[in-house]
């Protein structure tokens, strides 16, 4: 399997794929100026592998501290496909992370889980940083 | 012109405006816009989700007006002719407040169909928008848009305040496009 490896920049997120954890971490800031031609690379990976990984047990942690309107359509779309997955017996759980004093971070991920009825989806505080 | 710049900058000021940046904008000038709005809201001891809303509001506005603005300045790269979109974008506080401000030039025969558009978002409540924020995420763009087509409803969302905007026409073919929101 080809690894799944994009760095961070200054608007979009790091996201990686460890195969010993089976864990994709995707994390940072997102508002990149084409959001549907940066998550491409990504979506492509994750059609090609997404039965194989859904099969072995996949968690995908999310932590995003920024993210634009059309990426929270990129993510709806991701959640979507996960969901997919998991509805033909895959096993995928989804951790979005939050700064327990970043309460809108907090609410764009209550307004996902209302919109999600099958995925796994946990809203996990974490320390703030500051 | 150069003794009026400091009625120029007072006159801002006046109007509590702490930021404003008017010309070509890029995705790059957004990442900076967005780090000095941060420092000085650092200052102001302002919480982490109220930075977070101004920013996405800057951020929408900015791309916007990457997408969409009528003004644009070309220039030459390597041979090859590029441009960047010409816009304002300002941001203040008043009273307990922050506000966000963009302006750029729209073609005339596009003025309507926006200004539809932010006027059936001005009538709605929150509920209202947030399903409606909800139906789009999913439906996906219409054919005008270049985004998700979710900037304006999340501009709608997030100001305390209903959004103000004009449209003023300045010749035949164009007008100036403006819009603020409150956070």
């Amino acid at each position: 399997m080809k690894n799944l490896k994009i760095d961070e920049t200054k608007y979009t997120p790091e996201m990686t794929f460890d195969p010993e954890t089976l864990v994709i971490a995707i994390k940072g800031k997102s508002y990149p100026e084409n959001t549907e031609e940066f998550y491409k690379p990504a979506f492509e990976w994750l059609e090609k592998n997404l039965s194989d990984l859904g099969k072995k047990g996949l968690t995908v942690n999310l932590e995003l501290i920024y993210f634009n309107s059309s990426s929270s359509k990129a993510l709806m779309n991701f959640f979507d496909m996960l969901e997919e997955s998991v509805d033909n017996g895959d096993n995928i759980t989804v951790n979005w992370m939050y700064e327990e004093d970043n309460e809108s971070i907090l609410e764009y991920g209550e307004e996902f889980l209302e919109d999600i009825e099958t995925l796994p989806f946990n809203l996990v505080p974490l320390k703030s940083r500051e | 012109m150069l003794d009026d710049l400091y009625g120029v900058t007072s006159d801002l000021g006046n109007e509590g405006i702490f930021f404003c940046l008017s010309g070509p904008m890029s995705q790059e000038l957004l990442v900076e816009i967005g780090g000095a709005i941060k420092n000085k809201m650092l200052m102001d001891e302002a919480s982490k989700s109220t930075m977070s809303q101004v920013f996405s509001i800057i951020v929408e506005m900015v791309q916007n007006i990457i997408f969409y603005s009528d003004e644009k300045l070309e220039y030459e790269q390597l041979g090859e002719t590029s441009s960047c979109n010409v816009g304002l974008i300002a941001v203040g506080e008043e009273k307990d407040s922050y506000f966000v401000m963009s302006g750029n030039m729209i073609k005339n025969e596009k003025v309507n169909r926006l200004k539809n558009r932010i006027e059936k978002l001005v009538a709605m409540s929150k509920d209202e928008l947030k399903k409606f924020y909800k139906e789009q995420r999913r439906a996906g763009p219409d054919e005008y848009s270049k985004g998700a087509g979710l900037g304006y409803i999340e501009m709608a969302r997030k100001t305390s305040r209903p959004l103000g905007f004009e449209f003023r026409e300045i010749d035949e073919n164009m007008s100036f496009f403006s819009i603020i929101t409150y956070v």
